[in-house]
């Protein structure tokens, strides 16, 4: 009866062993995916019938080795095969690793089967940040390491997240099924963030696929986990996850940046390139009325050649190219024209026929002016 | 031929009784012995194979 007692708080010390370990971070996260909730529960519940089968047949044998010690005048028993009790002891063990292969299995099916995702994402590693692609939505960046060099290499102090930062992260609606691409560019990386329950090799050459369903908005952070050269340490994954509102904003707002960009908003022109740009539009939209000289029909259409009013109000200029003058016959050419033509235009007008004003009339301040 | 195949059946198990091995060792021929196991290690695989099939579909 006392060494039963034994045992019974040997068994209590050890389930008090993996709840300690959860708290303290040892164990794997419990993650914010059904999928990921699944693996933990069937990691606990394996982890739990290994502990059982450990107490059962070390405490048969420990207590075997006690309780019929030499010293108690204990003699071996001498026999030679027993049939039941090895067909028991092989059936034991083969029905308990079908009780963990079935929801095990189903599972993995469940992990493996990426059909009918509401977004697809193209994941790129590469030596040695992430890339990630919007199929289908024109949204493409880079995701690099956003820990300064200063806390790696100087001795600035380390910050929460060392090393677990990015300068853009991956965003992801919640709820909505989205299936992970995976490629890389040059060597083998793996795309991995635990509490998404994700391990994904990205191989040169193929297409490995992925999926996850996100319960919770939040920040999850990860980091490649396939050795891939110099900084593999230094190509950390960043997944934020918003409500799908707040995912389709983002995404709206990437994509116009990406439009802008592909014009050449967010850049600096020159004047010839504007002018070249400008002559075009003049030909096609303006020349109609204010004619190819700039000469004009007055009074309907003034003359834009010489026009001193016109040169020397040069917001007045923009103003009626934008908005059009109500009350005449100049319309507004704001949604008809892209800030690019608008800018090359205004810029062409106030520079030719004689007009030389030598003004520029850059696409950033029209963008700016037609955001207002 | 059933002996045989129960005899098979027994090893793929790991289980057999002293008596029953020193009958199949006292025949003096193994060929049915070794021909059973290939043709039913063959039938193990496909069996497995479709059950995983199953499993996936």
């Amino acid at each position: 009866m006392r060494t039963m007692l034994v045992w019974a708080t040997g068994a209590l010390a050890l389930a008090g062993i993996p709840q300690a370990a959860l708290a303290n971070g040892w164990n794997m996260p419990v993650g914010v995916t059904d999928v990921s909730r699944d693996i933990y529960s069937l990691h606990m519940v394996i982890f739990w019938i290994c502990v059982v089968i450990g107490v059962l047949v070390f405490g048969a044998m420990f207590y075997s080795l006690f309780r019929y010690r030499r010293s108690q005048g204990a003699s071996a028993a001498q026999f030679h095969e027993h049939t039941t009790v090895e067909v028991i002891w092989t059936a034991i063990p083969l029905l308990i690793l079908i009780g963990m292969a079935l929801p095990a299995t189903a599972t993995l099916r469940t992990m493996y089967d990426a059909s009918q995702a509401d977004l697809d994402v193209m994941v790129t590693g590469q030596q040695w940040r992430w890339r990630y692609e919007y199929l289908g939505e024109e949204v493409a960046f880079t995701s690099n390491l956003g820990t300064p060099r200063e806390q790696i290499a100087g001795g600035d102090e380390k910050g929460e997240n060392y090393l677990l930062e990015v300068d853009e992260p991956l965003v992801l609606p919640v709820g909505q099924k989205v299936r992970l691409l995976m490629t890389s560019d040059d060597v083998v990386h793996s795309w991995w963030v635990p509490d998404l329950a994700v391990k994904q090799d990205a191989i040169p050459g193929f297409v490995n696929e992925n999926w996850v369903r996100i319960n919770e908005p939040g920040i999850y952070r990860g980091q490649c986990a396939e050795l891939c050269g110099r900084d593999h340490g230094f190509m950390p994954v960043v997944v934020e996850a918003v409500e799908p509102e707040q995912f389709d904003q983002w995404l709206a707002q990437r994509k116009e940046a990406a439009t802008q960009a592909a014009m050449g908003i967010d850049r600096e022109w020159g004047l010839d390139e504007l002018m070249t740009r400008g002559e075009k539009v003049y030909g096609s939209i303006c020349a109609s009325c204010h004619q190819p000289d700039g000469s004009g029909s007055p009074p309907t259409f003034p003359a834009l050649a010489g026009n001193q009013a016109m040169l020397d109000e040069r917001a007045r200029h923009i103003d009626t190219v934008v908005n059009g003058v109500s009350g005449t016959a100049m319309p507004a050419f704001r949604s008809t024209l892209n800030p690019v033509e608008i800018a090359a235009v205004i810029t062409w007008e106030r520079n030719a026929w004689g007009n030389e004003t030598g003004d520029i009339v850059q696409p950033s301040e029209i963008a700016e002016q037609l955001s207002e | 031929m059933w002996r045989v195949i129960k005899s098979v059946l027994a090893a793929f198990f790991g289980v057999q009784k002293e008596a029953r091995r020193r009958e199949d060792f006292g025949r003096g021929d193994g060929r049915a012995f070794i021909v059973a196991g290939i043709v039913m290690g063959v039938v193990l695989v496909v069996l497995v194979a479709l059950i995983a099939h199953l499993a996936a579909g």
